[in-house]
């Protein structure tokens, strides 16, 4: 079979399999990572979080229903649905959103490619089967499990196949529609002056990651026929899409009530929409973008500018946090991976907003909002700290070195201001608005001073260990389990989320044990800034990431001595001559 | 003074640079020269502190660069080979930060940036993005950043990369000012004809060794050549020019 595989690939023309390669090694920023980047690696990481996920979801869904009969009703069933289907459909725009502009020439490929003898088409499909690929491995590693065991519980064996096909089909053509609608936005705003387009193209990508996930954690769960058929939610399925995707599965696979099939018309309609839009948007840009792209520079005039650091002052640390500010408001990639953990912040903030204008006022603090506050700052700090560790413009580093006239212990101190600046005080007040109307106020008063506590806390946690000016280190995939990291944070975010929601909730109508509380988070927050402001203190300044070293001995020895022995006592001594030679021994 | 003795830097074991020894004294330009992979920017950022040498020591004003290198990189300033800057900000912006970096005062240096940007004709661009600046303002932005804090020991690897002619016409003038007020100027440049009218000495490197280190008077008395073109071609360029010219239009002929 592979070689089978690699006979067709062979038979490719040559442009095309080179193209499709660098494209599809190009889906992370080449120029941000380490020498020593591993980057399918990196990408395997990434694809076994999906099927873990898909494999969690699998066993879930037939443990679940063999244990326990009642689930096989019709709700619980349109409940597993709508959570696959708005999940898969979430992962592809959240894959179109990652590699926007990524489907379109940028300057480099215009000024590569344009002076070679290579068709504009070829480039256009080399681009399109990159992102085919990398969303197509994101639909199976997303789905092999779930969809399997989803088609065994909804038609047992007899029927297998059909749910399969129908369910794949559903997948496929979700994922399609949202890539697509998203590549059509991104089509309409490059035919625009180039200008133009490099600033409403940021907006627009950040916009879009907003949307992704607010509407994924913000939706209502219509589970139930009566919910679907409601006058009053009508509107909000005109507007869900995965609703839409939802109805074509059930048509597919078991049939839909006539009075369902208009969502199914829709996803249709869609699909087809947005497979003609993004092919039309894809052909004219190419025909269009390809000169404007050489001929047009990248820049954003500013004629003028709001320059803040003469007004702040200057010093090391002044530097180092409007050099984050920057590079977070100017940086693509940056700014959308910050957006990742940001759009979750702010998925948490809106549901409590949603629950805050239901309610009548004055509200009390209960556990939920509690919770929520506590994983609100955690997110922002440690999204910041990730987002602190890939860099911009590596190559201009140099300057940091070159101008390295302070002990590591500074630059620390300055990361600490960032993350406090931009994770922590912002997340604070956003949690001070929305417990405007809650009471009693001192016990609010008494929750913002935790959080505050809690904040400052985590930023000494997330800069254990971080010798490094933000943004100014290379970035080194596969270095860290990303596997181990997601899942271990999930679970140990939540436990940890639950159990000091509690404990603070608890201890806020009782005195003596706030000021525990407050003790010891103040306790834990002083231990920490000395570990790091000590380990900083001898620590050299990072800018390159590394592999950790292994030494593998090959147990040589010369004359019964060990090699290493030898080179440690008089490493003149280690050139052969002819008379002695070097034996292999076993090392064990 | 700045003072190299025996610094060598080894890649992988093989030799980027071996045992070079010169000093660059104060009030003299330093042209530093030598073909393509000969050492020059290795022994540059061996200089700046950007990377290890092998072995070997450097020294400024009597004093190892390691003993110190804090103090050192005060007193320091350098235009690197390759216009490396943050594309994302601005030249003031960048200006700034290298301002900031090297802890000028608040109240002055706004004033420094602002003259600089003006001489260099930056002024009219300071809030634009880096992104979209031409070789030769982006080396601007470099020789400012480098001069900004008023350095004793100014190191200029290819200074002259991309200005246009009335550019390097003032830089060419600012390297002998900045000479004459003391400075200990070291600079390597391709252009020998440049090199010829500013350096007060010259130190060839060939194949990460130094081949020669005088006064460019004194080489061309002791090589009887007429010029510093002639003095570098024999030193060295070991391939017959004319011949591998001819080469080359064979072989994408044939």
């Amino acid at each position: 079979m592979p070689k089978l595989i690699d006979k067709l690939i062979r038979r490719l023309p040559l442009q095309f399999r080179v193209l499709y390669r660098q494209f599809l090694l190009r889906v992370i920023d080449l120029e941000s990572l380490s020498i020593q980047a591993d980057i399918p690696r990196f990408l395997g990481q990434f694809a076994g979080i999906l099927i873990m996920y898909s494999a969690i979801q699998g066993l879930g869904l037939l443990m679940g229903f063999a244990i326990d009969e009642r689930l096989r009703l019709l709700s619980t069933i349109w409940s597993v649905e709508q959570r696959l289907i708005s999940t898969m459909m979430l992962v592809a725009g959240l894959i179109a959103v990652a590699s926007w502009d990524n489907i379109f020439p940028d300057r480099r490929d215009a000024m590569i490619l344009s002076p070679l003898p290579v068709r504009p088409r070829v480039v256009l499909i080399a681009k399109v089967a990159a992102s085919a690929a990398v969303l197509g491995l994101a639909v199976v590693s997303l789905n092999f499990a779930s969809g399997t065991a989803l088609a065994l519980i909804l038609g047992g064996i007899p029927h297998f196949l059909r749910i399969t096909a129908a369910y794949w089909f559903t997948m496929i053509a979700a994922s399609v529609f949202l890539y697509g609608a998203l590549l059509t936005v991104q089509g309409v705003t490059a035919l625009l002056p180039r200008r133009l387009f490099l600033r409403l193209s940021a907006i627009l990508q950040i916009a879009a990651f907003g949307i992704l996930v607010s509407a994924y954690f913000l939706e209502p769960k219509l589970n139930t026929p009566a919910a679907l058929a409601m006058a009053t939610n009508h509107q909000a399925l005109e507007w869900l899409p995965d609703y839409w995707f939802f109805a074509l599965f059930n048509q597919l696979a078991v049939g839909l009530p006539p009075t369902f099939a208009w969502l199914a018309a829709r996803a249709w309609i869609g699909f087809g929409a947005s497979v003609i839009g993004a092919a039309s948007s894809l052909l004219l840009c190419y025909l269009r973008t390809m000169r404007k792209t050489v001929e047009e520079p990248d820049l954003v005039p500013a004629s003028r500018g709001l320059h803040l650091a003469s007004h702040l002052g200057g010093g090391l640390r002044s530097a180092i946090v409007f050099f984050g500010f920057r590079s977070l408001a100017r940086s693509r990639q940056h700014r959308l991976a910050l957006a990742f953990y940001l759009s979750i912040v702010l998925a948490i903030a809106l549901s409590w907003l949603r629950s805050n204008l239901s309610a009548a006022a004055p509200r009390s603090l209960d556990a939920n909002i509690v919770i929520a506050s506590f994983m609100m700052t955690v997110l922002a700090v440690f999204g910041l700290r990730n987002v602190f560790s890939l860099p911009v413009s590596l190559t201009a580093n140099w300057v940091w070195r070159i101008t390295q006239l302070r002990s590591t212990e500074k630059y620390v101190a300055a990361a600490r201001s960032s993350l406090i600046f931009f994770a922590v005080v912002p997340v604070w007040l956003v949690s001070a608005a929305l417990l405007l109307d809650f009471r009693p106020r001192l016990q609010v008063a008494a929750h913002l001073g935790v959080l505050a506590l809690i904040g400052i806390a985590l930023v000494e946690i997330a800069l254990v260990g971080f010798h490094k000016v933000p943004f100014a280190c290379s970035y080194l995939p596969g270095k860290t389990n990303v596997q181990f990291i997601f899942w271990g944070s999930i679970v140990v975010l939540a436990t940890a989320a639950v159990l000091v929601g509690r404990a603070e909730l608890h201890a806020l109508s009782h005195p003596a044990e706030y000021g525990w509380i407050v003790a010891s988070l103040l306790a834990v927050f002083v231990a920490l800034l000395s570990f790091n402001r000590y380990r900083a203190r001898s620590a050299a300044l990072m800018f390159e990431e590394l592999q950790p070293e292994v030494i593998m001995t090959l147990g040589l020895t010369r004359d019964g001595v060990s090699i290493t022995e030898l080179s440690a006592e008089a490493p003149a001594r280690l050139s052969t001559t002819g008379s002695e030679r070097l034996t292999f021994t076993d090392s064990k | 003074m700045l003072e190299l003795r025996n610094v060598s830097k080894h890649f992988a074991g093989i030799p980027a640079v071996d045992r070079v020894s010169f000093s660059a004294r104060a009030g003299e330009v330093t042209g530093y020269l030598g073909p393509n992979g000969s050492g020059k920017t290795t022994t540059m950022k061996m200089i700046t502190g950007l990377i290890e040498r092998t072995s070997g020591e450097i020294l400024f004003q009597g004093q190892s660069i390691d003993d110190d290198p804090m103090a050192y990189k005060r007193r320091m300033g350098y235009v690197p080979e390759e216009p490396y800057l943050y594309n994302h900000l601005s030249g003031l912006e960048y200006l700034t930060m290298v301002a900031q970096l090297r802890g000028l005062p608040a109240r002055a240096a706004p004033d420094q940036i602002d003259g600089l940007l003006h001489l260099l004709s930056l002024h009219g661009d300071r809030h634009a993005s880096i992104s979209g600046y031409s070789k030769g303002m982006r080396q601007k932005v470099l020789i400012a950043a480098a001069l900004l804090h008023n350095p004793e020991l100014i190191l200029l690897d290819e200074p002259f990369s991309g200005l246009d002619v009335a550019s390097a016409l003032v830089l060419r003038s600012l390297i002998q000012e900045l000479a004459r007020r003391g400075k200990v100027v070291v600079f390597s440049s391709h252009e020998l004809d440049t090199v010829e009218r500013v350096s007060t000495r010259v130190v060839i490197l060939h194949r990460g060794k130094l081949v020669a280190d005088d006064s460019i008077e004194r080489l061309r008395s002791l090589m009887e050549l007429p010029t510093l073109e002639a003095i570098f071609s024999q030193l060295a360029v070991e391939q017959d020019t004319d011949s591998m010219a001819r080469q080359i239009a064979d072989l994408i002929h044939a």
